[in-house]
């Protein structure tokens, strides 16, 4: 919810007009009661087709979220995310120290980018859930092959952006730094990397989402372990509530994280943004 | 214009389709779809053989194969298909699907494995290490059922899904002690002759795969779900008495063409350890059937409760093996 303050300060509503109208101004000036609304008629709309049922498999919100809370409480979730963080935390910081780093080199040199974005131009559009199970054909089914599958999700996203955002630093700040007779490596490390860095963390960001996907399809395809096991645990004795509350969990926590590090992002990196 | 003229043309199509795909599968109503929870194997040749025979009687069936046992049981419940391959135990109970079993193919078989170097018997896995399965799966139960049986308490129970796995793991002496099915013991005995010990396991009957369809399809297709479970039957009985006869079953009814030559030579061995064994239920299961996967499943945690408060006919329907018994005899 980091990310509702970016859009400026709450001000107070002192509305005179028609209900509509008033409705309207509340959702521009604060939008996070727009989303509370949009998540409220979500909530109200599984809740009624968990009712209907539309299937003998798909339990109501509130069934849901009684066993969301109940295994916050128990502390299965607590264990599950500590095995599921631990591929997790690993590839994106491997993906994260290698990806920068390549998409910088590929960025500054046309070999390297020759050499090396098309490969990571095909791993972006290759069908990832079919290549995972491959990976246990050569690494097994420990933590390594775990960490792989997050690493081939995370680093085409992470080094990508990281060669676009320096491939196009703003060519007048590189002829600036050139006229003040800026050697190549003030060029590169005063200029040209801070110019690149919003677009950098950006790729990062992208890279932990895809990274996230990557964990849990690593969970469910290789071993289940984490979060993968609660959910296939839960789907074969058919406690079908614990594993749709497994499942939103991993939305959960993608989501919250991904919001702080915008937010981060945006107060940090790019100021600009705030005031649009 | 031309925008609007394309999605009408586009919601043409869709209704035609959909218009299409009702009449076809009106006109497919009176087929049988079979839907079995794995790819075709060795392992399931028998079952192809009976479907075949069942076929012989006038019954249409058209199997279809999915991923896993999970979603051919959804399948099933959804009315995407008629007859499922599996033990829905849990998806009977806790959602009150209405389908029912009505007849055992398997029994679970599995074989804890243990390295000869290090234990002996059930007694020495006190405080070690084993690997089964997966959570809640046979393999676990079985394990857990003998830890309360012998007395023992494992140090801890890990998770490698596969019996092949299981047995690769095993041999390169990454696990020290597991189980794995028939295949895989069959293995280890060839790659390693007398380097593992099979541990004794009695008395563990709990169904591995029966067949289940919605109530309302063993109302009203009675006559056809009698011919099926008779031409299983029967095929059990004879598989039991003549093991090697499904070899010429295969070639008969041309039953997996694409078999590579190494697992052509499993079928008779395969077929033989289990006639020897009476793995194949020769009267169906029925209620003595549900009664022991009542007792094996609640350990499990596929089914909770008291297993003397289940009720076999919230999870079976006997009728239909009660007709073709009083017809074939039970044995």
């Amino acid at each position: 919810m980091a990310s509702s303050q970016v859009n400026g300060p709450a001000r107070a509503v002192h509305s005179p007009a028609g209900w509509g109208l008033s409705l309207g101004r509340l959702f521009t000036q604060h939008p996070i009661a727009s989303r509370v609304v949009s998540l409220g008629l979500f909530f109200l709309m599984w809740e009624i087709a968990g009712r209907v049922p539309i299937s003998y498999a798909f339990p109501t919100f509130l069934e849901t979220l009684s066993a969301f809370v109940t295994m916050l409480f128990d502390g299965s979730l607590f264990v599950a995310y500590g095995s599921t963080l631990q591929p997790l935390i690993i590839g994106i910081a491997i993906s994260g120290v290698v990806g920068v780093a390549l998409g910088i080199v590929m960025g500054l040199s046309r070999t390297a980018e020759w050499l090396v974005a098309p490969l990571f131009i095909v791993l972006q559009s290759a069908p990832m859930a079919a290549l995972i199970p491959l990976i246990t054909f050569v690494y097994g089914i420990g933590l390594a092959a775990k960490t792989l599958a997050v690493i081939m999700l995370a680093l085409p996203v992470i080094v990508l952006n990281g060669y676009k955002a320096v491939r196009n630093a703003n060519p007048s700040l590189v002829a600036m730094c050139y006229s003040f007779q800026g050697t190549k490596l003030q060029q590169i490390a005063k200029i040209i990397i801070p110019d690149a860095s919003p677009v950098i963390f950006a790729g990062l960001r992208l890279g932990l989402a895809a990274g996230f996907i990557g964990v849990i399809l690593a969970e469910l395809l290789i071993t289940p372990t984490g979060i993968g096991d609660l959910i296939t645990y839960h789907r074969s004795v058919a406690n079908y509530a614990e594993m749709y509350a497994a499942v939103v969990s991993i939305i959960l926590v993608s989501t919250l994280t991904l919001a702080a590090l915008e937010a981060f992002e945006v107060r940090v990196l790019r100021p600009e943004k705030r005031r649009g | 214009m031309s925008r609007r003229l394309a999605s009408l043309k586009a919601g043409t199509a869709a209704l035609a389709i959909g218009v299409a795909l009702m009449v076809s599968s009106a006109a497919e109503a009176a087929k049988v779809r079979v839907v079995y929870g794995d790819i075709p194997s060795v392992e399931s040749l028998h079952l192809l053989a009976a479907f075949e025979r069942a076929k012989e009687k006038g019954v249409d069936i058209e199997m279809t194969y999915l991923k896993s046992e999970d979603i051919a049981a959804q399948a099933v419940v959804g009315g995407q298909a008629d007859i499922g391959v599996g033990g829905p135990y849990a998806l009977v109970q806790k959602v009150k699907a209405p389908i029912r079993m009505f007849m055992q193919l398997s029994t679970l078989r599995f074989y804890p494995a243990v390295n000869g170097e290090f234990y002996k018997t059930w007694k020495d896995l006190n405080g070690q290490e084993v690997a089964v399965h997966s959570r809640g799966s046979g393999t676990e139960a079985i394990m857990k059922l003998m830890e309360q049986r012998q007395g023992i308490k494992f140090s801890k129970i890990s998770y490698i899904p596969g019996a092949e796995v299981r047995t690769g793991a095993l041999l390169q002496g990454n696990v020290k002690a597991s189980i794995v099915d028939s295949s895989g013991r069959r293995l280890l005995e060839t790659q390693a002759p007398g380097k593992f010990i099979i541990l004794p396991l009695e008395g563990v009957n709990a169904t591995d795969e029966a067949l289940f369809a919605n109530t309302n399809f063993l109302e009203k297709n009675a006559a056809d779900v009698d011919k099926i479970v008779e031409a299983i039957i029967t095929t059990w009985r004879e598989v039991t008495e003549k093991p090697s006869v499904v070899t010429e079953w295969r070639a008969k009814y041309k039953l997996l063409p694409d078999l590579p030559a190494a697992q052509v030579n499993e079928i008779g061995p395969y077929f033989e350890e289990l006639a020897k064994g009476k793995a194949f239920p020769l009267s169906g299961g029925g209620a003595v059937a549900a009664k022991d996967d009542f007792a094996f499943y609640t350990l499990s945690g596929q089914l909770t409760g008291e297993p003397a408060s289940l009720k076999v006919e919230d999870f079976w329907d006997t009728r239909p093996l009660d007709r073709v018994l009083a017809k074939v005899g039970t044995k």
